[in-house]
């Protein structure tokens, strides 16, 4: 399956790759390059697209308009040829609670169509790994959540894919399981050098990304390494609490920029090193400021002024396709 | 290459079968009431010197338990995209209507599981005869259970109301399950009811597992169609089955809610 014609082609390519349901657009025009290797994020809220785009990357979706190539092979021409390189971890489980862990892995395994020796040998290689070699026997609705979520990742790389995809794989976890998690995903990269395609909306979790892209309604907004991305933000975030928020807003946004307000703290990105100058700000606000702090800027707040910029989350709401009925118990 | 995946997914459904205890006991304990309490009722009205009512049962519970059998198993392809495995079946490198196929084998198998053990069963109760023609009843019970979990994907690939259990229970299995022969001979119906007998496919089932287990102890009104006219109808529809299924199943519309689901909107 490893033709010489995906070499150096890049992992993942779309050009104005673009999914209508109806007249609501969930990706719109959508351009994507991923270099076989890379460590890539897709980031953005929900319901802006992101597993749309993983669906039809992996062949799942047809899009209405522009085109993708995975390894090489055109999703819409080759599925099958694409299917057989990427390994999927969808957003929910797709194991078989009512089989055991060694099923699931065998029954997995078989529709890769691997041999049964190999199938024995990977997934005990793999569950030594995700340390869960004493659960082979288990059935799997026995596990805790994040065996299941660790097991659904075994499940994904069984058959050896140059492409992951992972869709949102932390998502409802409590903090221990998330690290052990982002450890194995480390470990396997670092054995295998696989592409990996990430959706994430904990942010901290992409700054390990070799290139982030901000997804908002369908489109991406923004690109980059996390750092630079960090870095163009400024050296400061500086947060201000007060009593009348607003009229603090109106009196710094002149000397700051604009402002991003978050509940009851207003923050502004600031250029310099030096803070000295903010004390004097302070002072000028009379007492209107109740708390001023500043810190360094990470991916979150990349992601607070990118989805400020856009138009109302509301709008990127009413794009998320409609659930059919009959599916919704 | 594509024998591996589908044996993968018979596999999963025997073992399922077989774990299912319950639903095991059901299978076969539901032709047993059928026999004995509906065997009797009937059999005290109509049971001539020639055949014993509930003898001529015997062939219509071993269909019945392969049409239960497929058709459930069939209908778990619903159950599978909620539980995930459908995400396993889709994301692997074959063409999805291979699945289709995957699906109808292992209904059949699973099938044919039950009524074999349900055949151990009325052995021992004594209530298979020794006169049987084996070879047709392996080939009959093969080709029934084909064509009822041909019945099965048909109704899953085609129905939108899956998960309404109790509906396709009363608006399908039952339906067909009286329109069968397996019950009274079709030939005394009236005419509607005759027509629809012959259109359906598990009559000519039961019909075959008649041939096998009647016509050879002299049962008269036993059988009503030649094994030829059987084999052709049933195979016919297994095919027809499987194709409107797969092209159904690969279709766009018909696939897409399944992406919802996949998406884990919930």
């Amino acid at each position: 399956m490893n033709d010489s014609a995906s070499t150096h082609a890049p992992a993942i390519s779309a050009r104005a790759l673009s999914k209508h349901y109806g007249r609501v657009l969930a990706v719109d025009g959508l351009d994507l390059e991923i270099p076989s290797g890379q460590f890539f994020g897709l980031l953005g809220p929900n319901g802006s697209g992101k597993t749309t785009t993983i669906h039809m990357l992996s062949t799942l979706l047809r899009p209405t308009a522009g085109e993708a190539t995975v390894a090489g092979h055109d999703t819409r021409r080759m599925p099958v040829a694409v299917r057989g390189v990427i390994g999927v971890v969808f957003q929910d489980s797709a194991l078989d609670r009512t089989l055991s862990v060694a099923e699931n892995l065998r029954f997995c395994g078989l529709l890769y169509g691997l041999e049964r020796r190999t199938i024995e040998e990977r997934s005990g290689e793999l569950l030594d790994l995700f340390g869960l070699a004493e659960m082979r026997k288990r059935p799997v609705g026995s596990l805790s959540g994040g065996q299941r979520r660790a097991l659904d990742i075994v499940r994904g790389v069984m058959h050896r894919p140059r492409i992951l995809f992972l869709d949102e794989p932390t998502t409802g976890l409590d903090l221990p399981n998330r690290r052990r998690i982002w450890r194995f995903i480390e470990r396997l990269r670092a054995q295998t050098g696989m592409t990996v395609l990430l959706t994430t909306h904990y942010l901290e979790e992409a700054d390990g990304c070799d290139q982030v892209a901000f997804i908002h309604a369908g489109r991406i907004v923004e690109r980059g390494a996390p750092g630079e991305l960090v870095a163009r933000l400024g050296r400061h975030v500086i947060e201000i609490e007060g009593a009348r928020l607003d009229d603090v807003i109106a009196l710094l946004e002149p000397r700051l920029g604009p402002a991003l307000r978050e509940g009851d703290v207003a923050m502004f990105r600031y250029p310099d090193e030096d803070v000295s100058a903010l004390a004097r700000l302070q002072a000028d606000a009379r007492g209107a400021i109740s708390a001023l702090r500043w810190r360094r800027p990470n991916l979150n707040d990349v992601f607070l002024w990118v989805n400020a910029a856009q138009p109302a989350q509301g709008a990127a709401d009413a794009r998320e396709p409609p659930r059919p009925t009959s599916l919704a118990s | 290459m594509i024998l591996k995946p589908l044996y993968a997914v018979m596999e999963r459904e025997l073992l399922r079968t077989l774990r299912q205890r319950s639903r095991l006991l059901a299978a076969l304990v539901r032709p047993l009431i059928w026999l004995f309490i509906i065997g009797a009722g009937f059999g005290a009205a109509f049971d001539s010197d020639e055949l014993h009512y509930q003898s001529y049962l015997v062939p219509g519970v071993v269909g019945m338990t392969l049409l239960f059998g497929a058709m459930l198993a069939a209908l778990s392809l619903v159950h599978d995209k909620e539980s995930g495995v459908m995400r396993m079946l889709v994301i692997a490198p074959f063409a999805h209507h291979w699945i289709v196929l995957a699906k109808m084998l292992s209904a059949a198998l699973a099938a044919l599981l039950q009524a074999l053990l349900l055949l151990v069963l009325l052995a021992l109760l004594g209530l298979l005869d020794a006169r049987t023609d084996w070879a047709l009843l392996a080939l009959a019970l093969v080709v029934c259970a084909l064509t009822c979990s041909g019945i099965g994907v048909l109704t899953a690939a085609f129905s939108k109301t899956l998960e309404n259990f109790a509906s396709v229970m009363n608006f399908i299995i039952f339906p067909v399950f009286f329109l069968s022969g397996a019950l009274y001979a079709v030939g005394h119906l009236p005419l509607a009811l005759r027509i629809a007998a012959r259109i359906n496919p598990f009559t000519h089932g039961v019909d075959l597992l008649k041939h096998a287990m009647l016509v050879p102890l002299g049962a008269p009104a036993a059988a009503e169609f030649s094994v030829a006219t059987d084999l052709l109808y049933t195979l016919g529809f297994t095919l027809f089955a499987l194709a409107a299924a797969s092209w159904r199943f690969s279709q766009e519309s018909r696939y897409e809610p399944l992406i919802y689901a996949l998406a884990g909107r919930r």
